[in-house]
């Protein structure tokens, strides 16, 4: 079971200050509880990510995967707990996040959806450069030139003046990768990227990710695509019932997972 | 005139209101339903097409004129009919126009394997239509029904312009000697949104016994 | 029976179509009066805060419930006592823009509770603040799926615009009234106007359903 190495964290940090010298991780997660109503989602998860590094987070559904990747660009709120992204604290449970503070976060962390969410009334380079114009305040021609770039490194140039709906889910997805990383994000979570898709869809879509892997891209990725996690991860976590349960190189997670919930859920996952 | 004056004397004209708003009801829930069956069941194609103009045209042209129409047109020559009845045949032959659709897309909304399944027990047209698609029709027309009688008690404020003497013609008659004009409209508005509660609540207690029939 | 009524007719429709632009010149008055106020009721009613959303409910309730005619006369007679008369067509416009706000944040709010969550989520997890959310994201999907309901809501709002009689606008109604009490031939001159309201929506609500068909392709 792989221990979490216990980044140095000042815990009565103010927002903003830098963590203690050491190094320093693209994403500390710490102690994180989520609760709703009576249920907890979370239960105290612990999870540090390396700058250019892919963590890849599997396990049945209802642990609490997709809660704990919104928790890094706070589409959720934590109940509990501390968050560090790049070194800046970004959330720890007492002080309310500022606007300015909220935005500047989601400058750094990109997100892709499982269900694409492409905006259906604008055109595939509009939904690239639409936040580059209102966040990053660039003129649309230099946005749509930077979207241009983007598209093409996703495979998608030749279609920016179609719309959303005339797209394919695999095109639509590459989309949303382009427009997540409009901003430049240091760090790209993705919300079970190809689980809308089938089998030859989702591929154009991993291997976009896997393109972007070996860029030197941060990525924290949720998904059931066993092979391409063993295959692009740096660590394979495996969550079940709000906690982290096994953790570590994805070969020794997925063929010799030392929890009995890990390999019983692997086994699931091969005869369904 | 203190506000509970204005009220009195806008309660004398409760009655009128109901009466118009029942009357015309109760008038095109009868008479929606031939229509409908004319409209949709009717195996003649020009008639049924012929019915659905008819009806296109009844809810193309605004309630007042339809009884202008009624009261002074049909006066000249035709007959002369009370200010009530005017109102509540104009009223009552645009509900049947209205309601003629209500139940048309409440049968449409009963689902196909019904009618299947009825006629494959054996069970003949008329029959069927009684006993099975009617029921759960009339459970799905009930929402809105409710929500088109409660637009035809604000639509019966018209039949005040004839002097039919319902709330919004005693509104109008005490403006005329009073300073108090805007607590009393005020008043006249809140007591026609307070007559409509009922109807809410009711609508929703029949949509419930209704529905306690029909057990998933 | 004598075809005498059809020269009357003609005679009487110059008349009647004057009226007729007056009918389409107040619907589209309170229109532009009811449109903007449709908006910001329908976001104050979604407001969290409650100082906020229950005056707005209140209002939203009020211009719902009241009869149109009833809200008119409102206006023209009872808004004098606080010092506020308005002539006739403003005074209309201002009863029906109000009322037509009312009915119409019903249907913006519908159109914004049909866009899906996700396009909410994505629009934040770009980074865009609340106001640009709206703006380039949710708004727009709104208002598309809102259309059909809002047009179908003029056509009705057009017909209503025959209640302006009772506060002495010369709409159609009016015109034709006062031919019907000119010559004492009311039926005549009413159907004609009858005629001429049904000529304006029955075209128009076929199509508003021929859009509808078009838009619900056109998303698919």
């Amino acid at each position: 079971m792989g221990t979490l190495p216990d980044s140095a964290v000042g815990s009565a940090s103010s927002p903003g200050a830098e963590s203690a010298p050491g190094r320093q991780h693209a994403v500390t997660l710490r102690s994180i509880v989520k609760r709703i109503g009576g249920t907890e989602i979370l239960r105290g998860v612990d999870l540090d990510v390396e700058p250019g590094t892919v963590v890849s987070i599997i396990g049945p559904s209802g642990a609490g995967k997709s809660t704990l990747l919104r928790c890094v660009n706070l589409l959720e709120t934590p109940t509990s707990g501390t968050i560090h992204v790049e070194g800046r604290l970004v959330f720890s449970g007492t002080a309310a996040m500022s606007r300015g503070a909220l935005t500047a976060l989601r400058r750094r962390v990109g997100m892709v959806f499982q269900s694409f969410n492409l905006f259906p009334h604008l055109t595939v380079l509009r939904n690239v450069s639409l936040a580059q114009m209102r966040v990053l305040g660039r003129t649309r021609s230099e946005a749509d030139e930077r979207s241009m770039d983007l598209l093409r490194r996703v495979g998608m140039e030749h279609k920016h003046a179609s719309y959303p709906a005339q797209c394919s889910g695999g095109e639509q997805q590459r989309v949303a990768i382009a427009r997540a990383l409009s901003l430049d994000p240091s760090v790209m979570l993705f919300d079970e990227p190809t689980s809308a898709l089938d089998a030859e869809l989702g591929l154009e879509v991993l291997n976009v990710m896997r393109q972007l892997a070996a860029d030197g891209m941060t990525m924290i990725v949720v998904t059931h695509a066993l092979h391409f996690a063993g295959d692009v991860s740096d660590r394979i976590v495996v969550m079940d019932h709000g906690r982290i349960i096994e953790s570590g190189d994805p070969q020794a997670v997925l063929t010799e997972p030392s929890q009995e919930r890990t390999r019983r859920f692997l086994r699931a996952v091969l005869e369904g | 005139m203190s506000a509970l004056d204005h009220l009195t004397v806008l309660l004398r004209g409760v009655p009128m209101t109901l009466a118009v708003t029942a009357g015309a009801l109760a008038l095109g829930a009868v008479l929606g339903l031939p229509v409908m069956l004319l409209a949709t069941r009717s195996p003649w194609r020009p008639v049924r097409g012929a019915v659905r103009l008819v009806v296109d045209l009844v809810r193309g042209v605004p309630p007042i004129v339809w009884i202008f129409i009624l009261y002074y047109g049909l006066a000249e020559h035709v007959v002369r009919l009370e200010p009530l009845t005017a109102s509540i045949l104009g009223l009552g032959l645009i509900s049947s126009a209205h309601l003629a659709e209500v139940y048309r897309s409440g049968i449409l909304s009963v689902d196909a394997g019904q009618w299947a399944a009825a006629r494959a027990l054996g069970l003949g047209e008329a029959r069927l239509f009684v006993d099975v698609i009617a029921p759960q029709a009339l459970r799905i027309a009930v929402p809105p029904a409710a929500t088109f009688a409660l637009n035809l008690l604000k639509d019966s404020a018209i039949a005040s312009v004839l002097g039919v003497t319902d709330v919004a013609y005693q509104a109008n008659h005490e403006a005329q000697t009073s300073f108090d004009t805007l607590t009393l409209y005020l008043l006249a508005g809140v007591l026609y949104i307070v007559l409509g509660l009922p109807m809410a609540v009711l609508s929703r207690r029949v949509d419930r016994r209704l529905s306690a029939g029909l057990a998933r | 029976m004598s075809l005498g009524f059809l020269t009357d007719w003609a005679h009487q429709l110059p008349i009647l179509l004057d009226g007729l632009r007056t009918s389409l010149a107040l619907t589209v008055v309170s229109l532009l009066v009811g449109l903007p106020l449709s908006l910001a009721f329908a976001l104050a009613v979604l407001s969290r805060r409650t100082a906020v959303r229950l005056p707005a409910l209140a209002v939203v309730e009020f211009g719902r419930g009241v009869p149109a005619l009833v809200m008119l006369q409102l206006v023209y007679f009872g808004l004098p006592q606080v010092k506020l008369s308005l002539e006739s067509f403003a005074a209309a416009a201002v009863g029906l823009g109000y009322v037509s706000g009312a009915y119409m944040s019903e249907i913006v709010r519908a159109g914004l509770r049909a866009v899906p969550a996700g396009q909410f989520e994505a629009a934040r997890a770009s980074g865009l603040n609340l106001i640009d959310e709206y703006r380039y994201v949710v708004l727009p999907q709104a208002l598309r799926i809102a259309l059909p309901p809002l047009l179908g809501f003029a056509i009705v709002l057009f017909q209503a615009t025959s209640l302006a009689f009772a506060v002495a606008v010369p709409e159609l109604l009016s015109k034709a009234y006062a031919v019907g009490s000119a010559t004492f031939g009311y039926l005549e001159v009413l159907s004609l106007a009858g005629i001429v309201y049904a000529a304006v929506v029955v075209p128009s609500a076929i199509g508003v359903r021929a859009l509808e068909r078009r838009l619900s392709r056109l998303s698919t």
